[in-house]
Parts: C-alpha cells; structure tokens; sequence
C-alpha cells in the first residue's frame, strides 16, 4: 500500500470505525435507560443491557467491516462518475476545436504508429524465442583458428564437439544445394546435410513419419530424406501419402521417411530438406576443411562454461595430435537465436530509438499545443475553480483530455503501423530472418497502450499541473490574456530546446549514414560490373563423375557461353565477387616453414581461362591465366595484390612459389605453384569491405577433390555490350544444350549483386533520413507554435512599439531574437547528445567516424535555416500589425 | 432474562421487517427494534448481533440510508431511513411474503 493510500484508509477508518462506536453504545444506553425506568438501579440496568446484547466486539467487528466496504463502493462510484464526466468533457473539447485536435492527434499517430511498427518488427525479429522446447540451450559452435572464427571440420567435430557430456546432443550441418527431380521440372533446393542428432538438438519430431536414426547417418545407407512442411506443401501439394515415396536429389534416389512440422520453417530462407551426412572414415578424419556449421544441446543441468571447458580440453588434445591442422585450435559459442538475428538486432534497436526520438518530438509539440490551449481556456478553468472545483480536481480533467488524444493517437497510430509494416516487410533488404512474420499481435497492441499512456503523461502531465497551479485572479482580472505562464515561459522553450536537441541527432545520423553511402559509391570494387550477367549451377555427381567429365564440360559451358549472339566474352568461376559464400584456404610461401602461423588465410576461385577477360579485373603484374594452363603443364595461380603484399612484401611475387590446397604426389611435400599474374583487388565480400587476399587457379590444375570443395557448383558469367539481361535466355537454352538435367538459378547481372551486396545499407539510410526528416518537420512546427503563439500575445505590444516608431525590421528583430536562444541552446545540446549516442551507428558507418565535423556543421545548417523559416513566417505576420487596431483590440 | 425467538426467523425476514419499520419514518437502531418488539408483543425479538449488521448491510446495498441525528433524550444518534430502493425492495419483500405464507397456509390450514 502507498503511503497516500494508507493514510486516507486511516482517516475513513477513522469515521467508519466512530459511528459504529458511538452507535451501539447509544444503543446500550437507550436499553439501560428503559430498564431505569421500569425499576431497575442503573448500574444493574447497564449490566443487564450489554448482557443481553450479546457478543458486544463482534458485532462491533462486523459493522465496521462493512461499514469499510460501504466507503470503498462509495469512492468507487465518485471516483467512476467523475471520470464518466471527465470522458464527456474532454471528448467535447477535442470537438470544440477539431483543428487543434486533429493536428495533435496526427502528430501523435506519426510518432505512435511508427514506434508501433518498428517494435512489432524487433518483436518478430529479435524478442521472439525460435519455436523449439528450451531453445535457450542451443548453441552454436565455431572454432578459433589463427585468430579468425571458422567453421568445424568434420574431424574436430568428431573429436572435439561429439565427446562433450555437457551437450545432451550435437549435429554438424552442411548447408548444400540439391537437385530435386522427379515431378514436375528439375529444381535447385537449398538443403542440408545433417548428423543424426539434428533432430535431437531442434527436439522437434516429425509431422509425418520420422526422423533418421544414427544408423542412417552411415555411408551406403543415407538414402534417405526428411522433408519440410514448406516442400512438402510447395512442391509436392501435401500429398498424405508422400513418406515412402521415393526422390531423385543429385541423381542419386532417396526414400522419403518424414516431414517436419510447419513451425520448423521458422525463416523463410531456411533449408527445405536433410538428408544424413553420412561421414566416411576418411573424412571423420580430416581435421582440415572448415565447412561444417555445428550446435549443440546443453543438458539441462549443464552451463554454457562446462560446455566450453570440456571443448577446451579436447582441442589442447587436438593440437598435440594435429599440430599442422589444429594448431592452435579452441572452440567458442554463441546462443542459436543471437547468432540468427546478430547484426540485424542490433540496427532494429538503433531504429527504434530514432522512431522513439520522432515519438519524443511529437509529444513536445502536443505540450506545446495544449499549453496554448491551457492558456487560452484560463478565464474558463478560473470559472471551473470559482465553482468548487479543486486544483486536483482540474488537473485530472486536463490528464483525461490528454489521454483521450493520446488513445485516438494511437487508433490512428496502430492502422499506420498496420501500413508501416507491410511497407517495411516490402522494402526491406533480404537477409533480415522473421521479419516477415511482423504481426500486430497482442502484445504490440499492449506495447502500443503503454506508449499512449505513457506519451499522455509526458505531454499532459506539465499542462495539466500548470493549469491546476494557475493564479486564477490574474487569469480574472487579466481577462484571459495570456497571464497563466508568462511572457517568457521557459516550459515552453524548454519543450523547443529538447525537440531541436533530438532533431539533431536524428539528422546528424541520417547525415552520417547518407555520407557513408555516398563514400560507398566512390570505391572501386575492382572490377566492371556493368555488362556481365551471371547464373549458377551444380553438376550432379552421378552424371559427373570424373573430373575429365567436370572439365569438359566446364570448358564446353563457357565456350557455349561466349558463342551467344551479342556475348564478348565469358568464363566459368567457382566464386564471383558479391555473392557471399565461398572457400578458403591456408596458402604457404615458398621459403618459410610448415606451419600453421605462416599460412596466409585467402579465398579461392577456380576459374576457366576467360575470367579475367569477362570481370575485366585487371592484371597488375604477370599474365592472366590461360590455355596454357591445363593438366599436366606447371602448376599455375594468380594472385591478388592483398595476397601478394601479404605473402611477398616488398618483392616481385612473379615467379616465387605458394603452397595450398593438397599435398605434392608423393604424399608429404606441400604442393606448390607458380605465382603468374597479380590482379587488382576486388571487394568481393561488399564494398564497404577491405580487400582479402584471393587467388585464382586454373579449373583444370585442381585435384579431383577441388570440385567437391565447392559442392560442385559454380558460377557461369557472360559479358555483353547490350543489356546484360538479355543474356538470360540465351545462355538458358545454351546450357539446356549441354547439360539438360542441369538448372541455372541466381540469374542476375552483376550490377544487380552490387546493388543486393548495399541493399541492407540503403534501407537503413532511406528510414533514417525519413525520420530526420520527419523529427525536423515537426520541430519546426513545434518552434513555428510556440514564437506564433508569442506574437498573438504580444500583439499590442508590438502595436504601441510601432505607434511609437519601431520599424518592421525591428519587429521582425525581436520575434526572431525570441526563437534564437532555444534554437541555439537546443543545437548545442544536441551536439552534446551526439557525442554520447551516434557511437551506436559506428559499425554501419563507412569512412566517416561518429563525430564528422562536416555532417554536423551541415545538421546545424540545415537546422537554423528551419527554424527560421518556422519563426520568420509568425515574424512577417507581427510585423503586419496594424498599430491602430491592435491598441484598439482591448 | 428475554428468551429468544428460537422459532428462527426466515432468511431475509428482517431485512423486510426493518425496511417495513423504516416506512414509517426515520428512526435509529434501538428504536427500529424497539418498533418491532412493541408491535409484535414481544413475539419478535430482534437480536442486536442481527440488527446492526443487517443495518450496516443494507445501508451498503443502497436500501437504507443514515444521517447522525439529534434523539428524542437530546443526544447524537445515528437515524435511518428508506431510499426510493429500500422502497421498491419493501414492496418486492412483502409480495413475496405474501405469496409464500398463502402457499403456506393452503397446507398448514385446509379450508
């Protein structure tokens, strides 16, 4: 209980407990008095008289109790009908003055919508828990190699991650493309393979049919496969009778024996099918290759810190027995859900705070707006005061109007978050998982009349007390003008100080970002990407068997390719720039010694001939590689310059020697090659990316094994002096030509990867700039309010000012001093603000740092030149004063 | 020593009688049963452990209301009276009763 509360129960049982008092003791008395005057000596009379009544306490007891309740209903039902009167009254005011409500009511479903929507997107996104039983206990693991994070190689998740009491089960997972025939036209699938304990680690079972057991997961019996609800729904109609049906993936057939349940499709990316991984001895020993994206469930009684403890172990174990492979090996975690939403939760958050700053700016222009009204309607809370009522009493009557707008805010504010959501699932980048799920959901509404009831009391909380405060004889004698407040109201500047102290930053971030997209632009992403079209494709392993076949018809595809009408030239690449993914591999140069810390950590393509010519990425040094390159001749690469200074600094890379990728023929040498060319940088992993050291090998120089490195797939580009979009038939029916069975997907121009690679930074730069925009309009109404509001007040002022023979400029001087001192007090907060909290864009920014002089002084401009607009145009106005009349207004 | 009316009275009997008590004008506690005693003969006795309770009840439930008063012997009382309510409830009571004691009677006293 609060203290108030308390002591008011105090005071009633006061009362209540009194009357219950002195009525049965008037009671008692009245029976004594009755027996005196039948005879009986009083004090007798008195004994007689409690005697018979009873058990004096309880009775006592009970009355008050109810005599309690009584009180209670009786507040109650004051307090409700009061309120009833308040709802009248207020909702009589708004239509008194359908502008003023209207402009308030918008202003509010501008910030209260957008709040909305943002957070329903942070909900479906980030709040959300993944659909699993304790998906808290899932982790994921990854290894630390040479200071980097990579995946887990099939070995060390045998050895490292399987052993570990603490996980009650762990999978490894490789995310792969499949083709899946049979019914209907060959299609490329994104699936994975899995260990068995997937299903144990998700605890999820099938819809349909089952999982696959331990045994399954074993080469020469993995020939099975678990279908998505999403798949199964998509592709095969839901066809009741599809476990035990049998499908051709990669040409090999495969019997279906379940489907998982729809919740399991938790993104709308994810993989659509597993199948068992099915580990060979061999590759169970394989310590090398990181491809495999491990998780683990803890028990239940375990913690993540045992967990990593016990991996800590087993690779201290690992590096002893592998010191080449494992050198300097240990394992980290990273909880399932935080590793699906990663960077993305933390931009939603930044763009929650920029909405709530817009939300912040509205409910100051709302206080500004209803301390005009609050001063306007002085005379008429004097008369509401006159007749008795109290100074709480008019408070709460002004809290309940501001509560009513604040709830017709937020209905207006939930159908343009229903707008603003769809909007944002619409134009968002792809990539960002569940956002697609947004739901204004319960929960949002909830948050939304939290943020109804909380704007109310920020922005009705100040009126209401002032006008509760007001000095009612002034206001009287004053006839209503303007005395409640003052001529210099500081609540109200303040409110425009605060307002253009958030508008800045909102504008000094959008700045920041908008200068970062535009640094973006200017970087050379190392090669032309206008002109070239691109499309990927996998060659199954059943028709492809041998790497003979691979390279035919590798070399046949990018021949076809260049043979289209239109085409100038084309290659085939396992990795083109922009399109995420890709290989890596530890390079040695010649000279230094086998191990791990010499190796240099570079991304592979293997490409046919033509690559360079087709990307146009220029040969700085050497020669590009070429038909020369082939089988049998001397082992060849090309090497970027990130590589070459890495490898060789300050000397001619052309002709020294690397070691990657296999071991020489004998078994135990490194394998070397011959460094031929040095092509320019390419940003491939984005532009806002530093260049990583890559290198090319010709396709037909990469032991058999190199084709499943990249899971047998790769990229086909052309390039044409017509619209690059063109090529997509073309090369469709070229490659139908030679590999009918072989899909293209990812038909796209490189332009367009560009694009894509940005898309995530133009989005963010696009709602940032909205909301800039949007904080900035609304401050300067907020300013253009409170200095019109200033000269309306003053208008006789001015009046006798120019009777006596100031000039319009002088008028105009002095209304646009009065909206100086905010405005430049609001702008030097803002920078303060600025310094503490624009750090949060750091990571999205792009040569630009947090504090960049020259967005901020551009912010100030932009600022000032607003809000003298906003104070010139009321300026203008007073200036137009007739003196004559505005002396005669009284 | 007043013996006590161990025939029972009917539940909500005494609600109906102090409203009944009531309609004749305002009066306090003591004198509501004092009232009740005297036009029954004593055939009714109400106890206090009732009384008051039953007062404080249906003042709560709006049937009866109560101002502090001055007594007839000159000291400060607390007096009830009936609402519009409390009159309504009286009418509904005394239908009611109506009814069941002719039901009553139709057994206990055959024409």
């Amino acid at each position: 209980m609060k203290f108030g509360e308390r002591l008011r129960s105090r005071f009633w049982r006061m009362r209540v407990d009194d009357e219950v008092d002195a009525e049965l003791e008037f009671h008692v008395e009245m029976r004594a008095r009755e027996l005196v005057a039948a005879g009986v000596d009083r004090d007798e009379a008195h004994r007689i008289a409690v005697r018979r009544f009873g058990n004096i306490g309880r009775v006592n007891a009970t009355c008050r109790a109810i005599g309690k309740q009584r009180e209670k209903d009786m507040r109650r039902t004051e307090y409700l009908s009061e309120l009833r009167q308040d709802l009248t009254f207020a909702c009589r005011q708004l239509l008194h003055n359908p502008g003023f409500s209207a402009v308030a009511v918008l202003t509010l479903a501008l910030g209260i919508g957008g709040t909305t929507a943002i957070f329903s997107a942070v909900r479906s996104v980030v709040l959300r828990p993944l659909p699993f039983s304790n998906p808290e206990r899932i982790v994921l693991v990854f290894e630390q190699l040479g200071g980097n994070r990579s995946s887990v190689s099939a070995g060390n998740f045998v050895d490292g991650v399987e052993p570990v009491t603490a996980f009650s089960a762990v999978t490894a997972i490789q995310y792969s493309s499949f083709n899946l025939a049979g019914a209907g036209d060959t299609e490329r699938i994104i699936g994975a393979r899995v260990a068995a304990g997937f299903f144990g680690v998700f605890d999820l079972p099938a819809e349909r049919g089952r999982v696959f057991t331990k045994d399954e997961d074993q080469p020469g019996r993995d020939q099975v496969v678990v279908l998505s609800h999403r798949l199964w729904t998509r592709r095969f109609g839901s066809d009741p009778a599809i476990v035990g049906r049998q499908l051709t993936l990669n040409g090999r057939t495969h019997d279906v024996i379940g489907v998982m349940p729809a919740r399991f499709d938790y993104t709308a990316d994810g993989e659509e099918l597993w199948v068992p991984i099915a580990f060979t001895p061999e590759r169970r020993a394989t310590h090398d290759e990181h491809y495999l994206t491990v998780f683990g469930r803890l028990r239940p009684e375990a913690s993540v810190a045992m967990a990593v403890d016990e991996m800590q172990n087993h690779a201290l174990r690992l590096r002893q027995a592998f010191p080449r492979e494992d050198g300097d090996l240990s394992f980290s975690t990273i909880g399932a859900l935080e590793n699906l939403v990663g960077p993305v939760g933390r931009r939603l958050y930044t763009l929650l705070g920029a909405v709530g700053f817009v939300l912040l700016i509205a409910c100051g222009n709302v206080a500004n707006l209803l301390l005009a009204r609050g001063a306007a309607r002085g005379p008429e809370l004097a008369i509401r005061a006159a007749l008795g009522a109290g100074r709480g009493r008019i408070a709460r009557q002004m809290l309940t109007e501001s509560l009513v707008l604040a709830c017709l805010g937020a209905i207006v504010g939930l159908a343009l978050a229903a707008w603003g959501v769809r909007a944002l699932i619409a134009a968002a980048p792809p990539g960002v998982p569940r956002l697609e799920q947004t739901r204004l959901d319960l929960v949002v509404l909830a948050f939304t009349l939290t943020l109804a009831f909380a704007s109310a009391m920020l922005f009705g909380l100040a009126p209401a007390r002032r006008a509760a405060r007001a000095d009612l004889i002034a206001v009287v004698k004053d006839g209503g003008r303007g005395a409640v407040g003052g001529l210099r109201d500081r609540l109200r500047t303040s409110l425009i100080v605060a307002e253009l102290a958030v508008a800045l930053l909102l504008l000094a971030g959008a700045g920041l970002l908008i200068r970062s997209s535009l640094a973006m632009q200017q970087v050379d992403p190392g090669f032309e990407p206008s002109g070239v079209f691109s499309a990927r494709f996998s060659l199954p392993s059943t028709a492809y068997s041998n790497r003979e076949i691979v390279v035919q018809t590798l070399d046949r595809l990018a021949g076809a390719a260049a043979a289209i009408p239109g085409a100038t030239a084309a290659a085939v690449s396992t990795q083109v720039p922009m399109a995420g993914g890709g290989n890596g591999n530890g390079l040695l140069p010649d000279g230094k010694p086998f191990d791990r810390r010499n190796l240099i950590q570079s991304r592979l393509r293997m490409v046919t001939p033509g690559y360079f010519e087709t990307m146009r990425i220029p040969i700085v040094r050497g020669r590009p590689l070429n038909e020369t390159d082939r089988r049998g001749a001397q082992k060849t690469m090309v090497i970027s310059e990130a590589l070459a200074r890495a490898a060789f600094p300050d000397q001619d890379p052309i002709g020294k020697r690397i070691a990657c990728c296999e071991t020489a023929p004998d078994g135990k040498t490194p394998d070397f090659k011959v460094v031929v060319g040095v092509a320019r940088d390419v940003r491939s992993r984005g532009l806002g990316e530093a260049p990583s050291p890559e290198f090319y090998l010709p396709i037909d120089q990469v032991p058999p094994e190199g084709w499943e490195w990249v899971q047998r797939t790769a990229y086909l580009v052309v390039r044409t002096a017509q619209d690059p979009m063109a090529m997509a038939n073309p090369l469709r029916a070229a490659v139908r030509e030679i590999t009918p069975e072989v899909p293209l997907f990812q038909l796209r121009t490189m332009e367009q990867r560009l694009r894509d690679s940005t898309a995530t930074a133009r989005f963010n730069t696009l709602l940032l700039s909205l909301l800039g925009v949007v904080g900035l309009v609304l401050s300067c109404i907020g300013i253009y309010g409170v200095i019109a509001y200033f000269v309306s007040r003053r208008t006789q002022e001015i009046g006798v000012r120019m009777a006596l023979g100031a000039s319009r400029r002088d008028v105009i001087g002095l209304v646009v001093r009065q909206a100086a001192r905010p405005v430049g007090i609001g702008i030097g907060l803002g920078l303060i603000m600025s310094t503490f909290t624009l750090r949060v864009l750091s990571t999205q920014l792009y040569e630009v740092t947090a504090y960049d002089p020259i967005t901020l002084i551009a912010v100030i401009l932009t600022l000032t030149v607003a809000a003298a607009i906003a104070s010139l145009i009321p300026a203008g106005r007073a200036a137009a004063v007739d003196p004559t009349q505005a002396l005669r207004a009284r | 020593m007043t013996h006590k009316s161990d025939t029972g009275m009917l539940h909500g009997t005494l609600d109906a009688l102090i409203l009944k008590t009531l309609s004749h004008g305002p009066r306090h506690g003591y004198g509501v049963a004092a009232w009740i005693e005297d036009t029954t003969d004593r055939a009714v006795v109400v106890e206090e452990g009732s009384l008051y309770p039953a007062l404080y009840r249906m003042e709560r439930r709006g049937l009866i209301e109560a101002e502090w008063g001055t007594s007839e012997l000159g000291r400060k009382a607390k007096f009830y009276s009936l609402t519009a309510r409390g009159r309504r409830q009286l009418a509904d009571d005394t239908a009611q009763w109506t009814r069941f004691s002719t039901a009553v009677s139709k057994i206990l006293l055959p024409a």
